[in-house]
């Protein structure tokens, strides 16, 4: 079923929305919430929040692409619930580590930032993003937007773990340099 | 505030970048299922989480407007599923399966009592947090007149069964009363009540659990007698020898890395040494050259990392290792100023079992797991070693999901598997007299996780001789304060009238089983 019927199943309160929707996006749900979290029931339920959250929002929404909007919506679930757990129980894991990485990203002081609406900084990183090769911005995103191991990348992309390292890596600082330049504060 | 708040900020942020260019970098085929666990998973709120699949479920509750799967298209009437009594169109599994209620046993084999029973459900409902009305799960009263026709006296071990996992103990416990007086009894665990499988990819690993999943597998665990005769067996020995390398006097410098973390590498044939750790969130080793690094994050006095970080070396000593600092968990960049001592020990894993139980109950989370601190550090020790000696790394095949000898990850999941819990208690049924037995607890229920079955459906088990040495010559089933359900399906005959209902049943079917959906408020 295509997107817009999806949607539209929505629009008329029709409970098959859910349904069509799990059936074609549930795998890739999955995969965005067990990146995260690293369980299948937590990842499981996130991704059912996920329809719950899709059944609220249409109407009035009507998202453009529908695939990534969901996307956006588990991956702020699971990292909601990964705190919540981190603080409950004990922290660590891989998205600890991601995290981490990220923070090498965040540019440093320098007096002069200014201060911006997420989706404009959201909009510099698009820039930033289209400047890189296809496959720095492929290798990024997959790690910091899917939420995709190191192991995982360099066998999809099938290249060794030490090539995906150093290719964040570089790209996590050319980000870091970028937002100073841009004079962005997070 | 947690660490990495700016990071956690900065990927909130990358999920709003352009559409296209997520699209254009997504994985071509969803690869979650296949992504194996890996060292620094953290532990399954499942209470929390069952509790969040109630609360969607009511919130979708209204979408379920179909019939039960297995029923066809058209949605069951209120109390009127096969009008017979038959099993005919009985519920297709739910996503969560609750375990049956189960019969009155004995420890004694060859006892010649008889019992007639009477289940009862009392849908009373509860309340959430907020005081709003919750229509979840049942209180159950299970009790049974033992009657002795004998010219002697005949005093029993009785046991009274109950699917619950170790977490759950301080919610789910039932009370026993014989003759109307509340009775202490001793509690037995059963081992892990269901298995291991793949992680959906059809390659024959074991890196999900497998619980139960309707009454059937419970029949097969139990009905040869062995998992009662390992519940009530004696405990596993597991006096190995064992070196720990306990870290601890943690330092680094947290102001400029927020992240940093501690390394210890060293060689490592695995051969000859099987290596567990405790409170490490990362691990990595080289097939080559066989050497093995665990790290962990360096407490800070703020997140929540266990300081208990131990190392245990079964076999072959390690030898010399590597001490590490890096800015972060990648292990990438060294940096100065990250130590801890090491303390080496010779002792029993057995020692260190009791340890680490101790250690993980004393930082329950009561909140999410009320009761879970009281729970006797024994009963979790003797479950962990059976676990450790049946699918964790002294098993003979032990399961995928433990073979990274992580222990944090492995303790959570004993405390968190379902078993068969046995309460056992004396009871003396004079001769040509009788004595009543009585077992009460709430019970959740069955049901299906949103988006997958039928949304807000409960369901309940009952099995009616499993496992048991009495004779049932009489089996009653009641329901009280069901005026919030709707009686989804059944074979027990029943018709709701003021919320009330009972019926006989005939105590040599096997199973029965009930579905009720809340009526919206």
């Amino acid at each position: 079923m295509e997107d817009a019927e999806i949607i539209g199943l929505y629009w008329q309160r029709d409970q098959r929305a859910i349904d069509e929707t799990h059936g074609k996006y549930g795998g890739f749900l999955t995969t965005i919430a067990w990146n995260i979290l690293r369980s299948h029931g937590d990842a499981e339920e996130c991704v059912n929040d996920t329809y719950l959250r899709a059944w609220n929002a249409i109407p009035p929404a009507r998202p453009s692409a529908f695939r990534a909007w969901l996307g956006r919506i588990v991956r702020n679930l699971s990292l909601d619930r990964w705190k919540r757990d981190r603080a409950a129980r004990r922290g660590g894991g891989e998205m600890e580590v991601l995290l981490g990485e990220l923070d090498a990203c965040v540019p440093a002081p320098r007096g002069v930032e200014r201060t911006l609406e997420d989706q404009e900084i959201a909009a510099l990183i698009s820039a930033f993003l289209r400047t890189l090769s296809q496959e720095s911005r492929a290798l990024f995103l997959r790690r910091y937007w899917y939420g995709q191991d190191i192991g995982e990348i360099a066998g999809a992309l099938g290249c060794g773990e030490s090539k995906v390292k150093s290719a964040l890596f570089r790209t996590r600082k050319a980000l870091r340099h970028y937002l100073e330049d841009e004079g962005v504060c997070l | 505030m947690l660490m990495n708040g700016k990071g956690e900020r900065l990927f909130r942020i990358l999920g709003l970048v352009d559409e296209d260019l997520i699209e254009a970098a997504a994985p071509t085929r969803p690869s979650a299922v296949r992504q194996l666990r890996r060292p620094g998973r953290w532990r399954r709120p499942l209470a929390a989480a069952a509790c969040a699949a109630v609360l969607c479920a009511a919130a979708l509750g209204y979408l379920a407007a179909g019939g039960l799967p297995g029923l066809g298209s058209s949605g069951p009437e209120a109390g009127g599923a096969p009008a017979d009594g038959s099993a005919q169109g009985a519920p297709a599994a739910f996503s969560s399966y609750a375990g049956p209620v189960f019969p009155l046993s004995t420890v004694e084999t060859d006892v010649s009592l008889t019992a007639e029973r009477t289940v009862s459900w009392d849908f009373s409902p509860g309340t959430y947090g907020d005081g709003s009305p919750r229509q979840w799960g049942a209180a159950v009263t299970d009790r049974y007149v033992l009657a002795n026709a004998s010219a002697e006296d005949v005093t029993v071990t009785a046991l009274y069964p109950f699917a619950a996992s170790l977490a759950d103990l301080g919610a789910l416990s039932p009370t026993v009363t014989v003759g109307g007086e509340e009775v202490e009894a001793a509690l037995s665990a059963g081992a892990y009540a269901g298995g291991f499988r793949d992680a959906g990819e059809g390659d024959g690993s074991t890196w999900d659990l497998a619980p139960p999943a309707q009454w059937t597998d419970h029949a097969a665990l139990l009905e040869d007698g062995s998992y009662l005769a390992q519940a009530l067996g004696d405990a596993p020995a597991l006096d190995v020898p064992v070196t720990v390398y306990r870290f601890s006097d943690f330092a680094a410098p947290h102001e400029r890395y927020r992240a940093a973390t501690q390394a210890v590498a060293f060689p490592v044939d695995p051969a000859e040494t099987t290596v567990l750790s405790y409170g490490f969130n990362g691990l990595s080793w080289d097939t080559e050259t066989l050497w093995r690094q665990y790290d962990y994050f360096v407490p800070d006095g703020v997140r929540g990392e266990s300081e208990l970080k131990l190392l245990l070396v079964l076999g072959e000593d390690i030898g010399d290792y590597r001490l590490q600092g890096y800015a972060d968990g990648s292990c990438e960049e060294a940096i100065d100023g990250v130590s801890c001592t090491v303390s080496r020990e010779e002792t029993t894993l057995d020692a260190v079992l009791w340890e680490l139980c101790r250690w993980e109950l004393a930082q329950a989370d009561s909140a999410a797991w009320p009761g879970l601190e009281t729970l006797d550090p024994a009963l979790y020790h003797r479950a962990a070693a059976q676990a450790l000696l049946s699918a964790g790394l002294l098993a003979d095949a032990p399961a995928d999901r433990y073979a990274d000898g992580r222990l944090d990850d492995f303790l959570w999941d004993v405390l968190a598997q379902e078993r068969v819990m046995y309460l056992s208690f004396p009871v003396t049924v004079p001769a040509g007299g009788s004595a009543t037995v009585a077992a009460a607890y709430w019970k959740a229920p069955s049901y299906d996780f949103p988006g997958e079955g039928d949304g807000d459906l409960q369901g309940y088990d009952l099995v009616t001789a499993l496992g048991s040495t009495l004779d049932f010559t009489a089996l009653r089933v009641a329901l009280a304060d069901a005026g919030g359900v709707e009686l989804v399906w059944q074979d027990w005959g029943l018709q709701l009238s003021g919320g009330t209902a009972e019926a006989a049943l005939d105590p040599s079917a096997p199973h029965y089983s009930l579905v009720v959906r809340p009526l919206s408020p």
